[in-house]
C-alpha cells in the first residue's frame, strides 16, 4: 500500500470540535489512523483527507508532530469535500494521505523570538509550530502572537487562545467595533503596526488570506523585518499532493511539494499566481 | 467579389474615429496562408485584414468571449465591438440578439458575402494536395477555388474543396449587418440534407453502432463547446464545479451543485454530453460547423445539430437566427404545433 | 546493436511475438491512431503520426486508482486497482513520441514515483520508425533536442532504407523482441548502414520549422512574465484542450470519485486528462482563480514547456511534434511565439 501515492490511510474522526459558527463555519476533526501507526509530518505541512464518494482537500495539519495522540485538522467549510466533512460524525472514516511539503525551518529557528500573526483560518497552520515551540520553549526566545478575525465570534481555537495568554503574548484583534470587546479594533496589519515587534533576533511567521499576507508584509517590513525574517505559505488548487497532476504551481515549483512554507526572499522571486 | 479594401477601409475609419474599440476580423496566420482570428485596436493594422477561402471561424464567438470579458472589468470601454461576419455568423449574431445576450448597438457589423463560395475544408485539400502545403488560398471566378502549391496555380470546383456545411448553406449573404461587401447571390444548395437522411435510412442497429463509433473517440477536450457561440452559458451541465462562484456562495450551495456527468471519456458519459449539448442547440444552431471543423477526433458532431435543425423546419417551420425579433423556438407555445409526439 | 530486417519479414516476427498486446497505426477518418492489432505485415507508407500520442499508453485518460465501498457494517474498504499485467509492443513509434515518454518519466518515476505509470511504463516496449520523410509539415524536433532518427525512449528503431529496415537494437528489451525471431534478423553491410547515414541526413534538412535557439528561450521567457503577447496571441484562443491533450509531454490530470451506488456507497477513484487551458483547472473553492484568464494560461503551457521545466530538469519539455501548432482550431503557434519573444529582446 506504502509504495502508492494515490491511495488513501483510513483515519477515525475521534473528536470533532466547532470552533466558529454561522455562515463560514469552521470545526476542528482531530483523527488516529485505524491502522495505529503514526502519521510523521512536520509543522506546515499537509495531508490530502477523502470523503469517500465525494473527494479530496488539502488541508494544513494544525497539531504539532509532538503530539502523538492524534493529528488535528481545523476547516473552513467551503466546497463539496469540506461540506461533507463537515456533516460527518465523531466516530466516522476518512481517508488520509500525506503528509506533504516543506514545513516550516524550526531547526533554522533555534534561539529566535518568534511573531506569528495570522488571520481567521490562517492560524491553523501556525499553530502546529506555536505548539511545538511551546512545548520546547528552550529551544527558542520570545513567542507572541498575533491574530484576528472579521468579528469574534470568527476566532478558532477560542479556549486555547485563552489559556495561551499566561504563558506568552496574544494580540487580538477583530475588524469591526463590537460591544464588550477590549482588545484591538482593525485589521491584522494595524494591530502588529500598533505594537511594534521587534525585529532584532525575529522570525515572523504569517498565514491567512492573501490580501491580509500582503499588508502584513508591508508592516513588518517597514518595522525593519528583512526578507529572510519572514515566513508565510501559499495555497493553491491541489489534486496529486506529489507535484505531478500540474495545476498548483508557481513558477518552477509546485507548493504541493516544494511549498507550501515559504521566505518572503524566496516567494517574492516566484510569478504570483496564488 | 467582396473588395477587401473597402472592408480595410471601413475598419480604419471606424478605428481612427474611435467609434469602436475594436475590430474582430481575420488577419493572416503564420502556417501555409491560413487566416486566423484576431482582434484589430489600431487603425493602420486594420491593413492586415483579409477576406479568402480560409476565413472559416465563426467570428460571433468573439462578441461572446469580450462581452464576459467586459463583465470582469471595473470600467469596461462600451464603445461598440466591429466584427467582420459571413452569412452564418450573422445568423449566430441574430440568435444573440434575439435570446437578449447581446443589444444591436453593441456590434457593428462588418457583412461579407460568400457569394457563390464559401470557406474550405482543411481536410479535403489536405487530401487533394497528397499532404503538400498550401502557399495561398484564394477565391477564383465562378466560385471556384484557387490554391498556390510551391508558386504553382491550382484551380479546385468547390464541391471538391468547400466545407459540407458551404455546401449545404442557402445563407451566403448576412441576415444582419451594418455594411456589406460582396454581392448578394440566391443560392439553392442542392439536398441540404442528405446525410441527415442517409442516417436515418440505416436500421437502429447500424445507427447505435455509428454513434457509438463516434462517441468512443471523444477525448472530452471540449472544442467544440468552446468554439460554438450558442454555447455562452456561465455554468454549463457538464462542468464539475460551478464557475458562477461569487464571495457570498455558500459551501452547500457549491456541495450540492450536481454531477450530472463524470468529467472520464467513458462511452456513457461521451454520449450525455454530445447529446444534451445538441438538445441545447435545437433551434439555436445556425449550422456554422464549426464544431466539426476544430474537434480534433472529426466526429460527426454536426449531423446531430442538422438533423435537429431538420426537425425544427418540419416540425415549426423554425429556422434559427433569421430573424432577431422573432420568438425563440424553445421558448414560445403556439397553438398550431404540432403535439402528436405527446401521448 | 545492428541488425537487417527484411521488410517483407516483418510480419513473421511480429507473428512470433503473440505473448504481447501489439499496437500498430491504423487508420481512422482520415487520421492515424494506435490501435490493436492481431498481425502486422508491414507498416503503412502513407503513414504519418498519430493523432493522439503514445503518451496514451502509460497516461491513459482514464486511469482507476482505486475501488471503495462502504457497507456500513465493515465500514469503509479502500480496493487497489492497477493496470493489468501485458507487456505491450507499440510499432511505429516516431522520435517525438518515444521522446515525450522519456520526459514523462521523469516527473512520474523520479520522486514518489507513481505505481501507475511505472508498470505501464515497464510493459511498453517501443519499436520507433525513423522519419525520412518527415510525417508533418509542423515538425521541428530538431529545435528541442530530437531529431528524425532519434533513439531516445526507444527500445528499437527501424529505419526504412528500401526493401528492407536497418535495425537499432537499443535496451535489453529490444534485444529480447528482436532473440524471439532472431531468424529474419540479418548482420547490416556498409552499404546498409550508408543508406541509413544518407537517409538521416536528408532528413535533417528537410525542416520547415525551427524555434531559433530554442535553448535560449528559458533566458529570455524568464523576463516576459508581464509581456504583451500573451494577451495578443491568446485573444483567439478557445479554452479548449486540443493543444495540451494531443501533446506527447502534456500531463496534468484531474482526480476524482465515480460512484456506481451512493448507498450503499460505492464507486471508484479515477485518475483522468485535464488541462492548464480549461478555466476551472486552477480555481479555487473559494472561487478565486491564479490564472483567471486565457491569456495567464497561454503564458502557463509555453513558460512551462520552455521554462518552468528547463529550471527543474534541464530540458525543454517539448518534443517538436507540431500537434498543437497543426491542431489548434485558431492558429496559435508556440514556433512563432518563441521566435517572436526572441525579436522582442533584441
Amino acid at each position: 500500500m506504502k509504495d502508492n501515492p494515490y491511495l488513501p490511510q483510513l483515519a477515525r474522526i475521534v473528536t470533532i470540535k466547532e470552533e466558529v459558527g454561522g455562515s463560514r463555519p469552521i470545526k476542528s476533526f482531530r483523527m488516529q489512523l485505524l491502522n495505529g501507526h503514526r502519521f510523521d509530518f512536520k509543522c506546515g505541512q499537509c495531508a490530502m483527507i477523502s470523503v469517500l464518494g465525494k473527494g479530496e482537500s488539502m488541508i494544513s495539519i494544525s497539531s504539532s508532530p509532538l503530539e502523538r495522540d492524534y493529528l488535528q485538522f481545523s476547516v473552513l467549510k467551503m466546497g463539496r469535500v469540506t461540506s461533507a466533512l463537515h456533516e460527518m460524525e465523531q466516530g466516522s472514516i476518512v481517508g488520509l494521505r500525506g503528509p506533504y511539503g516543506n514545513g516550516f525551518p524550526l531547526e533554522q529557528w533555534t534561539g529566535k523570538n518568534l511573531i506569528f500573526i495570522g488571520g481567521g483560518i490562517g492560524l491553523a497552520p501556525i499553530w502546529s509550530v506555536l505548539q511545538t515551540a511551546l512545548r520546547q520553549q528552550n529551544d527558542y526566545g520570545q513567542l507572541s502572537l498575533f491574530y484576528g478575525a472579521r468579528t469574534s465570534s470568527d476566532l478558532v481555537f477560542k479556549d486555547e487562545l485563552r489559556k495561551l495568554k499566561d504563558t506568552l503574548p496574544v494580540y487580538l484583534s477583530i475588524d469591526v467595533e463590537e460591544p464588550g470587546w477590549t482588545e484591538f479594533v482593525g485589521f491584522v496589519p494595524q494591530n502588529v503596526a500598533d505594537k511594534k515587534p521587534s525585529p532584532d533576533n525575529a522570525i515572523a511567521i504569517t498565514c491567512g488570506p492573501p490580501i491580509m499576507i500582503k499588508f502584513v508584509i508591508k508592516t513588518i517590513q517597514e518595522l525593519g523585518f528583512q526578507d529572510n525574517q519572514i515566513y508565510t505559505t501559499v495555497e493553491n488548487k491541489m489534486k496529486c499532493g506529489i507535484g505531478k497532476c500540474g495545476r498548483c504551481n508557481i513558477g518552477p515549483h509546485y507548493i504541493c511539494k516544494d511549498g507550501p512554507v515559504y521566505s518572503w526572499a524566496k516567494l517574492k522571486t516566484l510569478p504570483q499566481e496564488y | 467579389m467582396v473588395k477587401i479594401s473597402d472592408v480595410r477601409q471601413e475598419a480604419k475609419r471606424l478605428l481612427e474615429k474611435g467609434k469602436v474599440r475594436g475590430v474582430v476580423g481575420y488577419v493572416p496566420g503564420t502556417r501555409g496562408g491560413w487566416a486566423i482570428p484576431y482582434l484589430i485596436q489600431e487603425a493602420e493594422r486594420a491593413e492586415q485584414l483579409v477576406w479568402d477561402p480560409t476565413c472559416v471561424h465563426n467570428l460571433a464567438l468573439f462578441v461572446v468571449e469580450e462581452k464576459k470579458e467586459q463583465a470582469k472589468q471595473k470600467e469596461p470601454d462600451k464603445r461598440p465591438l466591429a466584427v467582420m461576419v459571413k452569412g452564418c455568423d450573422s445568423r449566430a449574431i441574430n440568435v444573440l440578439l434575439q435570446e437578449k445576450f447581446i443589444n444591436r448597438e453593441e456590434v457593428v457589423l462588418l457583412g461579407v458575402s460568400c457569394e457563390n463560395s464559401g470557406v474550405v475544408d482543411r481536410r479535403k485539400i489536405t487530401h487533394l494536395l497528397h499532404g503538400q502545403q498550401a502557399g495561398e488560398i484564394r477565391f477564383g471566378d465562378n466560385g471556384n477555388i484557387v490554391v498556390v502549391v510551391n508558386s504553382e496555380r491550382r484551380i479546385f470546383d468547390p464541391q471538391e474543396v468547400l466545407a459540407d456545411r458551404c455546401l449545404e448553406c442557402q445563407y451566403n449573404f448576412p441576415v444582419v449587418f451594418d455594411y456589406f461587401y460582396g454581392e448578394k447571390i440566391k443560392k439553392t444548395p442542392p439536398a441540404p440534407y442528405a446525410q441527415v437522411e442517409k442516417l436515418e435510412s440505416f436500421s437502429l442497429e447500424k445507427r447505435r453502432q455509428f454513434w457509438e463509433e463516434e462517441m468512443a473517440r471523444c477525448l472530452r477536450c471540449y472544442a467544440c463547446r468552446s468554439v460554438c457561440p450558442m454555447c455562452y452559458c456561465a455554468e454549463c451541465v457538464v462542468d464539475p464545479i460551478s464557475f458562477a462562484v461569487e464571495p457570498t456562495t455558500t459551501a452547500e450551495e457549491k456541495a450540492k451543485k450536481i454531477k450530472w456527468i463524470e468529467k472520464s471519456p467513458l462511452l456513457s458519459e461521451n454520449f450525455v454530453y454530445h447529446l444534451v449539448r445538441a438538445i441545447h442547440l435545437a433551434g439555436r444552431c445556425v449550422d456554422c460547423g464549426e464544431c466539426e471543423r476544430v474537434c480534433p477526433e472529426g466526429i460527426s458532431i454536426r449531423l446531430l445539430n442538422k438533423k435537429l435543425e431538420r426537425e425544427a423546419l418540419r416540425l415549426f417551420n423554425y429556422v434559427a437566427g433569421t430573424d432577431s425579433q422573432a420568438p425563440s423556438l424553445l421558448s414560445t407555445f403556439q397553438e398550431t404545433d404540432p403535439e402528436d409526439f405527446i401521448w | 546493436m545492428e541488425k537487417i530486417l527484411k521488410k517483407s519479414d516483418l510480419g513473421k516476427w511480429v507473428g512470433k511475438l503473440s505473448a504481447f498486446d501489439c499496437y500498430a497505426p491504423t487508420k481512422e477518418n482520415d487520421h492515424w491512431e494506435f490501435n490493436q492489432v492481431t498481425y502486422l505485415d508491414s507498416l503503412p507508407e502513407d503513414y504519418t503520426q498519430v493523432n493522439v500520442p503514445l503518451k496514451k499508453v502509460v497516461l491513459p485518460n482514464r486511469e482507476v486508482l482505486f475501488n471503495f465501498e462502504d457497507n456500513r457494517n465493515g465500514g469503509p474498504h479502500i480496493q487497489e486497482v492497477l493496470p493489468e499485467e501485458k507487456e505491450v509492443v507499440v510499432f511505429g513509434v516516431r522520435g517525438c513520441d518515444a521522446r515525450g515518454v522519456a520526459l514523462l518519466s521523469k516527473i512520474f518515476s523520479e520522486s514518489s514515483p507513481d505505481i501507475y505509470f511505472e508498470r505501464r511504463k515497464n510493459q511498453l516496449y517501443v519499436v520507433g520508425l525513423s522519419c525520412y520523410p518527415l510525417p508533418g509539415d509542423n515538425c521541428f524536433c530538431l529545435s528541442v533536442g530530437g531529431g528524425p532518427f532519434s533513439t531516445q525512449g526507444m527500445d528499437i528503431l527501424l529505419s526504412d532504407i528500401g526493401r528492407k529496415y536497418f535495425v537499432e537494437v537499443l535496451t535489453p528489451k529490444g534485444e529480447k523482441l528482436v532473440e524471439l525471431g532472431w531468424e529474419f534478423f540479418a548482420e547490416p553491410n556498409d552499404q546498409d548502414r550508408q543508406d541509413r547515414l544518407r537517409r538521416e541526413k536528408k532528413a535533417q534538412e528537410m525542416f520547415n520549422l525551427e524555434i531559433h535557439e530554442a535553448e535560449k528561450k528559458a533566458g529570455v521567457l524568464h523576463h516576459l512574465f508581464e509581456d504583451k503577447i500573451w494577451k495578443t496571441e491568446s485573444f483567439r484562443c478557445l479554452k479548449c484542450g486540443i493543444c495540451t491533450y494531443l501533446c506527447p509531454t502534456c500531463h496534468c490530470f484531474d482526480i476524482a470519485d465515480e460512484l456506481a451506488s451512493p448507498v450503499p456507497l460505492q464507486g471508484k477513484r479515477v485518475r483522468v486528462w485535464d488541462t492548464c487551458q480549461f478555466p476551472d483547472f486552477t480555481m479555487h473553492s473559494s472561487g478565486h482563480n491564479p490564472r483567471p484568464d486565457k491569456s495567464s494560461r497561454l503564458r502557463q503551457r509555453i513558460m512551462h514547456k520552455f521554462l518552468y521545466f528547463v529550471e527543474t530538469y534541464g530540458e525543454i519539455m517539448c518534443t517538436g511534434c507540431g500537434r498543437c501548432v497543426s491542431k489548434c482550431p485558431v492558429g496559435i503557434d508556440i514556433v512563432n511565439i518563441l521566435n517572436r519573444v526572441e525579436s522582442h529582446e533584441g
